[in-house]
């Protein structure tokens, strides 16, 4: 665990959960959730949690992603707030 | 020692096509030059990283009844860098693919012939 | 505008509490926390126990798949039971409510780009190159789960991620006709059913409920120690049918207003 690294990518880890919130296109605030989900995993396998962090790979990141897209192009595509 | 140096040399090639493909990203003007930019840099690099650490594993290998896990994890990153050989092309294709069909402009240069809505229909 | 204000107030109120919460905590990696060496006086700590027992308790050297399958085999069950249960919310939401309004309509604008398939080829044949090797990879992470990073949860994602790539790179029809919606909810509950049996199997020899080690004379090993680490492989497999499963159904019931056809 270097203290550094973890600094660094949990601020990547909140900007880009406030873009992702404040953004008003919901396909880009699904593609900045998942980049999110790849932060979170690169943080939980540099803290030495590999199974952890290959389950956020595999679903947060990966499947997760696919989901909202797909859930995105069923409805609408701009936020309301 | 001069595996080191070798890995050394790989490695730090792909940082720096890295650092171009993120300097592209950021400077080339339109959608397709900064995809462009983004695909090329981030395969290559890719590959040389990853050649690089394969690189390195051979630092211990003296004989192979005894270090022959080390190979294993060769081919691991072998395999990984074969993986992202036809992945990553695939996917910088689909994401130009899908901003052609969205009717992106591509941005050209004043006075330069734009040959690109000519044929844009036979598709 | 007001509601945001009073949303910004309730989450900074309760962030504010939860990093004085988190203040209390023994710091990372402290060996002389309660967690790591145990309570003055009382009882031996959990994790010392995981750490020096495992091995010897059931032959697995990956520590997270021998707590997750094995001594909170339980959690783990109903974990599976609810990933299992919100596929089937999904499916019944989708089919109720979804073919109400009529999707046709406004999806026949937004998908514009994916008509037209002169540059499929290119996607489609890497894909059918890709999805073959993810499946090989799936099945190692579930069949090496207790050996490396990995198990049930993460290959059985990994699988159903291939099928969902199939269906995005040619379309729905092709992974349905893989994998059908008859058969993958018949393999979601063969899923839960493998793990439930392993454990009343256990239960009918005279054990716990999910306590592997008396299933040595049906599993044909040496030891209690050696059945336990098959029995987990036994449960991780049912767990990936399961998620799999679960995973494909709700992307092709998602993608589609749950009317699976034609999809993204």
């Amino acid at each position: 665990m270097i203290f550094t690294f973890d600094f660094v990518i949990l601020i990547f880890m909140v900007v880009a959960a406030i873009i992702a919130l404040n953004v008003k296109d919901l396909l880009s605030a699904s593609m900045i959730f998942g980049i999110y989900g790849f932060l979170i995993c690169l943080l939980w396998a540099e803290m030495g949690a590999v199974d952890v962090a290959f389950t956020e790979a595999a679903v947060g990141a990966g499947v997760s992603a696919v989901l909202f897209i797909a859930t995105v192009f069923n409805t609408k595509r701009k936020s309301s707030d | 020692m001069i595996i080191s140096i070798i890995s050394a040399i790989f490695i730090i090639s792909g940082l720096f096509f890295f650092a171009g493909a993120a300097i592209g990203i950021l400077r080339f003007p339109d959608f397709y030059t900064r995809t462009h930019a983004a695909g090329k840099g981030d395969t290559l690099s890719s590959l040389l990283v990853i050649t690089g650490f394969a690189i390195y594993q051979l630092k211990g290998f003296e004989s192979f009844a005894a270090d022959w896990p080390i190979l294993l994890v060769i081919f691991k990153l072998l395999s990984v860098s074969i993986f992202i050989i036809f992945t990553s092309p695939t996917s910088t294709h689909a994401l130009m693919d899908a901003g052609w069909e969205e009717h992106n402009e591509p941005k050209i240069m004043e006075g330069r012939p734009n040959h690109l809505g000519e044929d844009s229909d036979q598709f | 505008m007001l509601s945001k204000v009073f949303a910004t107030i309730a989450v900074v109120i309760t962030g504010g509490l939860l990093l004085y919460g988190v203040y209390d905590f023994p710091s990372f990696g402290d060996p002389n926390s309660p967690p790591n060496a145990g309570v003055e006086g009382g009882a031996d700590s959990v994790s010392q126990y995981f750490i020096t027992q495992t091995y010897n308790d059931s032959k697995v050297p990956n520590i997270v798949t021998a707590v997750l399958a094995d001594y909170r085999g339980y959690d783990t069950m109903f974990e599976t039971v609810v990933v299992f249960a919100a596929g089937i919310a999904i499916f019944c939401i989708m089919r109720s409510l979804g073919n109400a309004n009529d999707p046709a309509k406004e999806k026949d604008e937004m998908h514009s780009f994916t008509h037209g398939d002169h540059n499929r080829i290119i996607i489609g044949t890497t894909c059918r190159i890709v999805v073959p090797i993810v499946q090989i990879f799936a099945l190692y992470v579930i069949a090496h789960g207790h050996y490396s990073p990995g198990g049930g949860f993460q290959g059985g994602v990994l699988l159903g991620a291939s099928f969902i790539l199939l269906a995005l790179s040619s379309d729905l029809n092709a992974a349905l006709k893989r994998l059908s919606e008859k058969n993958y909810f018949a393999l979601a509950a063969i899923g839960v059913l493998i793990y439930a049996g392993f454990g009343l199997v256990a239960q009918f020899l005279g054990a716990n409920f999910l306590e592997y080690g008396v299933l040595q004379p049906l599993l044909f090993t040496d030891g209690p120690e050696m059945a336990r680490s098959h029995s987990m492989l036994g449960v991780e497999i049912g767990v990936a049918f399961t998620v799999m499963a679960i995973m494909f159904s709700i992307y092709a019931n998602l993608s589609t207003r749950g009317t699976l056809k034609n999809g993204l």
